[in-house]
């Protein structure tokens, strides 16, 4: 059995440690919010907090996420009341929507050590992938929730 | 869609749900006739429709409250799901009257509003699929699950053409989890109780293959294959005048091939498919542009009348086209059949790639003469693809739309298009805006070509192409682009290219702003201006053109499928590499104010940012490109960021 704090829920789960913590978190926790999309760490579908640091849940073991503090899409408000999710909203961001849990998640972790990131940053810290185009949107969205106090 | 029902229902925004269609012939696309939601055809096949029914429904619900209350109907009036009766201001809900206006005859003939009395119809309301987009529960496909639920994972032949002729799923067997080995013609899926049993189950079968028809065969010699074809047989898609003719008594002539390679999809949600069986028939979840193809698929493999399916439509993380076909329905069903219990199936990232229906590779040779005063008298186009739609008879108009109908040609006196299918068996799919993806880049192209070789700037040339009622449009496009971009005074350094043409139902310009230094490219901004008819949700209409472009940038900068041994050599993002957030270049969009009926979105805003930003290089450098993506041409890119 493994141990897992997920969202702020104390988890144990019997599954092999080689089992990546992408397929744990969706078919075991059945949080399916975050989203498979390359499996090798590439296009930042499967995007979590683990800790409070950006991790890429399809190439983490499990066995190496034992006893962390996970956060997942769903761990980030209960109402969409976080201000990242709120600037999203109201730009409009998503469009198919498949990648933006991960989007959010790493747009919350890059205004929490840069609260007020400049364009090029957000262009360093944001390598999730969207074959939609939102980009200039998300960035929009990113400026929007580093003007707002509390992001 | 739902806003132009809802503009002629006067119903109330705010209270909108909306559900996704099971699969049946009262949803077919009234234009396209079939239930997809293919070829930018979704508002511009409903718009009349669904007006027709929202208005139909609204007189109904205004009978019935007049009748209730015992007054004329044309003394009431409908507004956000509320009736008033003027005179004596009552007023009641739709709801209330709802169960006796379901009962009246439905109006034939209902009276549509005006546009100029449009609420709804060109504002942009909350998309009402924000909220599960931002919280993570919006659900997906690949987010299906079922009690009893097993897992499927598949791989297949890597040649596209191979066929399984044996396979050893000995060591497959003793691995924990396992449940099923499903051989497929062309592969093996394994069903395990997780997806990840299922995965390293799967990596334990061994398979032999017989390669077929497309053993040997690369890229290099697909595009020989292509080339020559040139010299050979072609079929006539549109001829005026006598172009070879008037070619042959030319002062001058100008020749040159263009071609583009085969391209993936990529949606961001790999394939997956949830089926489940039962004695009634069968249950299946996935996300599909094309809910009747799903449902023949699945009864296909279980051998019952797709009335006894039921399509259970998602979100889709991504189409494109891709989510058109139904393969993964197919094999989703024969897991589900093998097993005996419900199977989710999942393909990984690297089937997806090597495993697609893809963009086919395509050439065209134009050619072109002049009279002595340098106008064109004669224009040919010879269309190459190296594959055509299996599931759908499609002849040269199909592959040489954007060239056959584009609105040039009743400039040029003698104007001829002709084609060839030198189908090599690659596997085609609708790739968002299909041959609008390669037709407009080596069209314009050429024209561009044609402009530089008569000394006239590419703009004006284009502009006198257009002098014609059928041009109309295209020219307020393409006017309206070269405008805002500031055509006539670029910025020191910069570099304008343009393109405009018509594809799905709208017409749409495109300048792209750049410069360069070596092979190095800026990309400063793209400015895009559209007529799609009436703007139904000119907020949507933005982003669909914004991510038409990245779309389509994407392809032109580094998009391409390469062939070795009948097989796919790309086989996840970091090969098929997509664009990113640091590659996003500045985008503006102006939309052409029309009362026309809508046309389609999805799709155009994919076509003219290839074109335009190989214009663009070509008057920075005197470099002309005729083939895609850039990188093969050793060009770098970047794009210009605001500091702050």
């Amino acid at each position: 059995m493994i141990k897992l704090n997920v969202n702020g829920e104390a988890h144990s789960v019997d599954v092999d440690a080689d089992m990546p913590l992408l397929w744990v978190i969706r078919d075991e926790l059945h949080l399916s919010g975050t989203k498979f999309g390359c499996g090798i760490g590439a296009c930042g579908a499967c995007t979590v907090l683990v800790d409070g640091q950006l991790r890429r849940s399809c190439m983490l073991p499990v066995g190496a996420a034992a006893g962390t503090a996970i956060t997942t899409i769903e761990g980030i408000s209960t109402d969409r009341s976080h201000p990242v999710q709120q600037a999203w909203v109201a730009e409009s961001v998503p469009q198919c929507g498949y990648c933006q849990s991960g989007m959010i998640l790493a747009a919350i972790s890059l205004l929490r050590q840069n609260p007020h990131p400049t364009d090029a940053d957000i262009d360093t810290a944001m390598t999730n992938l969207c074959r939609c185009g939102t980009y200039n949107r998300v960035r929009k969205a990113i400026h929007r929730a580093a003007g707002s106090s509390t992001a | 869609m739902p806003m132009i029902l809802m503009e002629e229902l006067a119903g109330n925004w705010d209270r909108l749900v909306v559900k996704d269609a099971p699969a049946a012939a009262i949803y077919d696309n009234p234009v396209f006739h079939q239930q997809s939601t293919v070829g930018s055809f979704s508002v511009r096949g409903w718009y009349t429709e669904l007006r027709r029914i929202g208005a139909a429904a609204r007189e109904m619900l205004l009978t019935a409250a007049a009748t209730d209350w015992g007054v004329p109907v044309r003394e009431c009036s409908a507004s956000n799901s509320i009736i008033t009766h003027t005179p004596s201001g009552r007023s009641r809900s739709f709801g209330s009257v709802a169960a006796q206006a379901a009962e009246l005859p439905i109006p034939q003939q209902p009276e549509l509003k005006s546009n100029a009395d449009f609420r709804l119809i060109g504002t942009s309301p909350k998309r009402v699929d924000l909220a599960g987009k931002v919280d993570g529960s919006a659900r997906y496909g690949i987010d299906i699950a079922l009690p009893n639920m097993l897992y499927a994972a598949i791989k297949r032949c890597p040649t596209l053409s191979g066929r399984l002729k044996s396979m050893d799923d000995t060591a497959a067997r003793r691995m924990p989890g396992f449940h099923t080995t499903v051989p497929l013609p062309d592969g093996v899926m394994v069903v395990a109780r997780s997806y990840w049993h299922a995965r390293k189950a799967l990596a334990q079968v061994r398979t032999e293959y017989e390669l077929g028809k497309l053993a040997g065969v690369d890229s290099p010699k697909i595009s020989q294959i292509m080339r020559e074809a040139f010299n050979g047989p072609s079929a006539v898609a549109r001829s005026e005048g006598d172009a070879p003719a008037a070619l042959a008594a030319s002062t001058h002539t100008m020749e040159a091939v263009y071609e583009v390679p085969y391209l993936a999809h990529a949606c961001m949600e790999p394939m997956n498919c949830t089926v489940r069986i039962d004695d009634t028939g069968c249950d299946v979840w996935c996300g599909t542009q094309a809910p009747q193809g799903a449902q023949h698929a699945a009864a296909a493999v279980l051998g019952i009348p797709a009335a006894r399916v039921r399509i259970h439509t998602t979100f889709l993380g991504g189409g494109f086209g891709r989510r058109g076909e139904a393969d993964f329905v197919t094999q989703a069903a024969a897991a589900a059949k093998a097993a005996g219990r419900p199977v989710k199936l999942i393909w990984t990232r690297e089937e997806d790639i090597q495993h697609d229906f893809y963009r086919p590779a395509a050439a065209i040779r134009f050619r072109a003469g002049f009279d002595r005063d340098g106008k064109i008298a004669a224009f040919e186009s010879n269309v190459v693809t190296s594959s055509t739609p299996t599931r759908m008879a499609a002849g040269p108009s199909f592959y040489t739309s954007g060239i056959a109908d584009s609105n040039y040609a009743d400039a040029i006196p003698n104007f001829r298009v002709t084609g060839v299918d030198a189908n090599i068996g690659v596997r085609f799919g609708f790739w968002r805006s299909v041959n609008d993806s390669h037709n407009p880049f080596m069209l314009e192209g050429f024209i561009d070509e044609i402009a530089r070789h008569l000394k006239r700037d590419p703009y004006q040339l284009r502009r006198s192409l257009l002098q014609h009622p059928s041009g109309r449009r295209q020219l307020a496009v393409l006017d309206l682009a070269a405008e805002k971009a500031g055509w006539h005074a670029p910025r020191p350094g910069h570099s304008l290219g343009i393109a405009a043409l018509a594809a799905f139902g709208s017409y749409i310009g495109t300048v792209a702003d750049i410069s360069m230094k070596g092979s190095q490219i800026t990309l400063h901004r793209v400015v895009t201006a559209v007529d799609c008819g009436v703007a139904v949700e000119p907020d949507n209409i933005q982003a669909q053109l914004e991510g038409g472009m990245v779309y389509g940038l994407t392809a032109a900068l580094r998009g391409e499928i390469t062939i070795a041994n009948g097989a796919v050599q790309q086989s996840n993002f970091t090969d098929y590499r997509v664009m990113t957030m640091a590659e996003m270049p500045l985008f503006e969009s102006y939309i052409v104010p029309s009362t026309a009926p809508p046309g389609g979105i999805g799709e155009p805003g994919t076509a003219p940012i290839a074109p335009a930003l190989a214009n663009a290089i070509y008057a920075a450098t005197g470099k002309r490109v005729r083939s895609l993506p850039l990188s093969r041409h050793g060009l770098t890119f970047s794009v210009e960021r605001a500091s702050a």
